[in-house]
C-alpha cells in the first residue's frame, strides 16, 4: 500500500480540522465521530449513526450542512412511506389543468402527453433532490430509517448504491455530485445486514461527564459555571438509575437554559422539583429521582466526580 | 511507503471477527484497507476508530471487535504508543450491554464450536432422542401456528391508505393518474383501503437448565415467530439478557440450539427479574400500545420477586398485551407457586401453556386484541 509520509500527515491534519470545524459551529465531537464523518465523505459511503434518543445523532448532519456550506436536505422516515413522498410523484391536478386549457388546441395527442410529463410537472420528493441538486453536494439526512418499512429500506438501498433513478415517463436521471448521506437510528427495529453493509456504522453513547459540560458550557453560554457542573454532575447520576425514559444531552440543555433563565446559581432541592419536568418526563422516574434525591441529598446526586 | 505488516493484520482482524460470529463481507475488508489509506496509520486511536467504523456495523459487534482489535493490533503490529486509556469512558456503556452475547459469540473459536455441536449430537443419539434439527412436517406446522398467531395478534386498521382492488374506498389520486391516459376521462376506477396496523412482537426466552427439556420446542417457536411477524425482537436469557434478532436471522436452527445452550451452560439459576430489567432498560421506550411482549419461562427465579413484580407492571402499563407462557402449566397438577411466578401473575393478560402444539393452538384463541 503507497503511501507516503506527507500524505499521512495531513490525512490526519484533516481529521482534527473536521474535529474542530465541528465544534465551532458548537458540536463537541470526539476522534470517532470526526474520523467517522471524515470517511464517509472520503471514501463516498453513506454514515449510519445508531444511538439513545438525544445524544445529537441527527445533529451531525446539520453541522456537517454548516461546516461545508452545503444544502441539507431531510427525509424523515416513518411508517407507510412510500416512494411517492421520499422519491417523486407527479403533479397531477397541474397535468389535468395543462390537458384541459388545451382540449381545443392543435396538437396532436403524442405532444400533449409529451408536454406534461416534464420536469415542471415533477414534484421533487428528498431523494430526487438531493440526485438532482446542481452545486456544492448536499447533505442527505435520511432521519430515523427504522421507522420506515423494510420494503421502502431495500429501495433506499438501490438509490444510495447508484445514485441515479428512472423515471418511465422521462428516462434515467443520475446524481452529478454525490451527496453526503447521513442516516440515524433509533433502534427500534433491527435493519437488514445489507443496508449496514453499504454503510459505516457510528455508535454514539452518552457523552462522559468532561464532553457533557463542554456541550453545557458551549450551548448555553453564560452560565454560573459552578451550576453547570451541578447540573451535568446531577444529569450524569441520573442516568445511571433505572429510569424507563432516561434523559439526553437535549434534556440537560433544556435543563440548563431553564435553570439561566431563572438566573439560578446553585441547585437546591426546590428548585430541582421545580424544574425536573425539562428532564425527566414520566410520572415514576420522577418519584424515583425525588426519592434518591431525599435519600442520598440532592449534593451526593450534584457532585463533581472525575 | 508499503505496510505489508498493516495489510496482514487487517486480513487477520477480519477473519478472527468472521470467527467470532461478525459478518465481514469481502467488500468491508476492501473497504478497510482503503479506509487506512486515508487515516494517520501511526495513531493507534485513529486506525480503531477507522476500522471500527467499516468492520463494526451494529453496537452488538463493538466489543467483539474492540477485543480482536486488541488481540491482533499489539504494539508490534502499530508502532504507535497505545493510547487507549483516552478513549474515555464514553464506550464503557455500550460494551457492558453486549458483553453477554459477545462472550456468547466470542468464547468458542471454530475449531471449539464444531467439537461442541459433535459432542451435544452424540448424546444425543445415545439418549435415544430425536436427531438434531426438526423435520420438515414439523417445522412447517410451527410456521402455520406462528402465522395464525400473528393474524391474531394484527392490530386495528391504520390512517395510511393502501392500494387495493378489493378496498371500499375509492382512490381519486391513481383514478386521476389512470384517467390522464383515456384523455382525461376516468374509465377506470381505483380502489384503495386503510393499511393494517402491524403489531410489534418482543419475545423473551428463558434458557435456563429448568427450560432445558422444552429448549427445542421454544427455539424453534422462536424461528417461527421471527418468520411470521413483521417486527419481532427476540431475546433470551437466564442469568443475563441477550438479543438474538440478528443471530436467529443468520444461524441456521442446529446453530442456533447449540448457541444457546452454551448460555445457558454458563448460567446458575435464573434470575428473571433482573434479566426483565434489563430488557426494560434499553427496550421499554419502544414498547407502545401495539406492541406485544411474550414471556417464555417457567417462573423459577433465583432473584428477588419484588423486582420481577415491579418490571412486569411497568411492562404491562406500556404494552397492549403481556402474554406468558409457562410450559409446566401443560402438566396436570401444576400450580404456578413459584415467588417468581406468583410476582407476575397480576401483570399477566395471557398466561397459558406452551410445551406443544396443541397448548399453542389452544392459546391463539385468546389472543385477540
Amino acid at each position: 500500500m503507497p503511501c507516503t509520509l506527507e500524505e499521512r500527515g495531513s490525512v490526519r491534519q484533516e481529521i482534527r480540522q473536521i474535529q474542530e470545524q465541528l465544534e465551532r459551529q458548537s458540536y463537541i465531537a470526539d476522534t470517532a465521530v470526526a474520523t467517522s464523518v471524515w470517511l464517509s465523505t472520503t471514501l463516498g459511503k453513506p454514515l449510519l449513526v445508531e444511538g439513545h434518543a438525544g445524544v445529537g445523532k441527527t445533529e451531525i448532519a446539520k453541522v456537517l450542512a454548516r461546516v461545508h456550506g452545503a444544502d441539507l436536505i431531510r427525509l424523515q422516515c416513518y411508517e407507510g412511506l412510500d416512494v411517492s413522498t421520499a422519491l417523486y410523484e407527479w403533479n397531477y391536478p397541474r397535468q389535468m389543468l395543462r390537458l384541459k386549457l388545451e382540449e381545443d388546441s392543435p396538437l396532436s395527442l403524442d405532444e400533449k402527453e409529451a408536454s406534461i410529463f416534464t420536469e415542471p410537472f415533477l414534484l421533487k420528493r428528498p431523494l430526487l433532490q438531493a440526485i438532482t441538486h446542481t452545486g456544492r453536494a448536499p447533505v442527505l439526512l435520511i432521519d430515523e430509517v427504522d421507522r420506515a418499512d423494510e420494503e421502502f429500506e431495500a429501495f433506499l438501498l438501490e438509490v444510495l448504491s447508484e445514485f441515479q433513478v428512472t423515471i418511465p415517463e422521462i428516462g434515467t436521471i443520475r446524481a452529478t455530485t454525490r451527496p453526503d448521506v447521513i442516516l440515524t437510528s433509533n433502534r427500534t427495529r433491527e435493519l437488514s445486514d445489507a443496508l449496514r453493509r453499504r454503510c459505516l456504522f457510528l455508535w454514539i453513547d452518552y457523552p462522559s461527564f468532561e464532553k457533557e459540560l463542554l456541550i453545557v458550557r458551549r450551548k448555553v453560554p453564560g452560565m454560573d459555571e459552578h451550576l453547570a457542573r451541578e447540573v451535568t454532575a446531577f444529569m450524569q447520576s441520573i442516568r445511571r438509575m433505572d429510569l424507563g425514559k432516561v434523559p439526553g444531552v437535549a434534556e440537560t440543555l433544556d435543563w440548563a437554559a431553564a435553570l439561566a433563565a431563572l438566573h439560578a446559581s446553585r441547585l437546591d432541592p426546590a428548585l430541582v422539583r421545580e424544574t425536573l419536568g425539562c428532564v425527566v418526563k414520566e410520572e415514576r422516574d420522577t418519584a424515583l429521582v425525588l426519592r434518591a434525591m431525599e435519600e442520598r441529598g440532592l449534593d451526593a446526586l450534584a457532585q463533581v466526580t472525575g | 511507503m508499503t505496510t505489508p505488516g498493516l495489510v496482514d493484520a487487517t486480513v487477520r482482524l477480519c477473519r478472527m471477527l468472521r470467527a467470532r460470529g461478525v459478518p465481514v463481507t469481502l467488500h468491508a475488508s476492501i473497504d478497510a484497507m482503503r479506509a487506512l489509506r486515508v487515516v494517520d496509520i501511526t495513531d493507534r486511536r485513529e486506525v480503531h476508530h477507522a476500522l471500527r467504523a467499516v468492520l463494526a456495523t451494529r453496537i452488538e459487534d463493538y466489543h467483539a471487535f474492540d477485543a480482536a482489535f486488541d488481540a491482533t493490533f499489539r504494539a508490534d503490529a502499530v508502532p504507535a504508543p497505545d493510547i487507549r486509556p483516552g478513549r474515555g469512558p464514553e464506550r464503557r456503556a455500550p460494551a457492558l450491554r453486549g458483553s453477554a452475547l459477545e462472550r456468547w459469540v466470542s468464547r468458542a473459536a471454530p475449531a471449539e464450536d464444531s467439537m461442541a455441536m459433535a459432542a451435544m449430537s452424540e448424546l444425543e443419539s445415545t439418549r435415544g432422542t430425536a436427531p438434531a434439527g426438526y423435520s420438515p412436517e414439523e417445522l412447517s406446522a410451527m410456521l402455520r401456528v406462528a402465522r395464525r398467531m400473528a393474524r391474531r395478534l394484527a392490530l386495528s386498521p391504520a390512517r395510511r391508505w393502501q392500494a387495493s382492488p378489493r378496498g371500499r374506498a375509492l382512490d381519486a389520486r391513481r383514478t386521476l393518474l389512470r384517467a390522464l391516459r383515456t384523455g382525461g376521462d376516468p374509465v377506470l376506477l381505483l380502489r384503495r383501503r386503510r393499511r393494517i396496523r402491524k403489531a410489534r412482537l418482543f419475545v423473551l426466552c428463558d434458557v435456563s437448565g429448568s427450560m432445558d427439556l422444552y429448549a427445542r420446542f421454544l427455539i424453534q417457536l422462536l424461528y417461527a415467530l421471527q418468520d411470521s411477524f413483521a417486527r419481532v425482537e427476540t431475546f433470551v436469557f437466564s442469568t443475563r439478557l441477550t438479543r438474538v434478532t440478528a443471530q436467529l436471522r443468520t444461524l441456521t436452527f442446529a446453530e442456533a440450539l447449540a448457541r444457546l445452550r452454551e448460555v445457558r451452560g454458563f448460567s446458575s439459576g435464573t434470575k428473571i427479574g433482573e434479566s426483565l430489567a434489563e430488557f426494560a432498560r434499553e427496550w421499554e421506550r419502544h414498547i407502545d400500545t401495539r406492541s406485544i411482549v411474550l414471556i417464555l419461562s417457567d417462573g423459577w427465579d433465583t432473584g428477588e420477586p419484588a423486582r420481577v413484580a415491579g418490571v412486569m407492571q411497568r411492562l404491562q402499563r406500556r404494552a397492549r398485551r403481556v402474554i406468558w407462557l409457562n410450559p409446566l402449566l401443560g402438566s396436570p397438577g401444576y400450580q404456578p407457586l413459584a415467588a417468581g411466578m406468583q410476582a407476575a401473575l397480576p401483570y399477566i393478560d395471557v398466561f397459558a401453556p406452551g410445551h406443544d402444539f396443541e397448548s399453542l393452538r389452544a392459546m391463539i384463541r385468546y389472543l385477540n386484541v
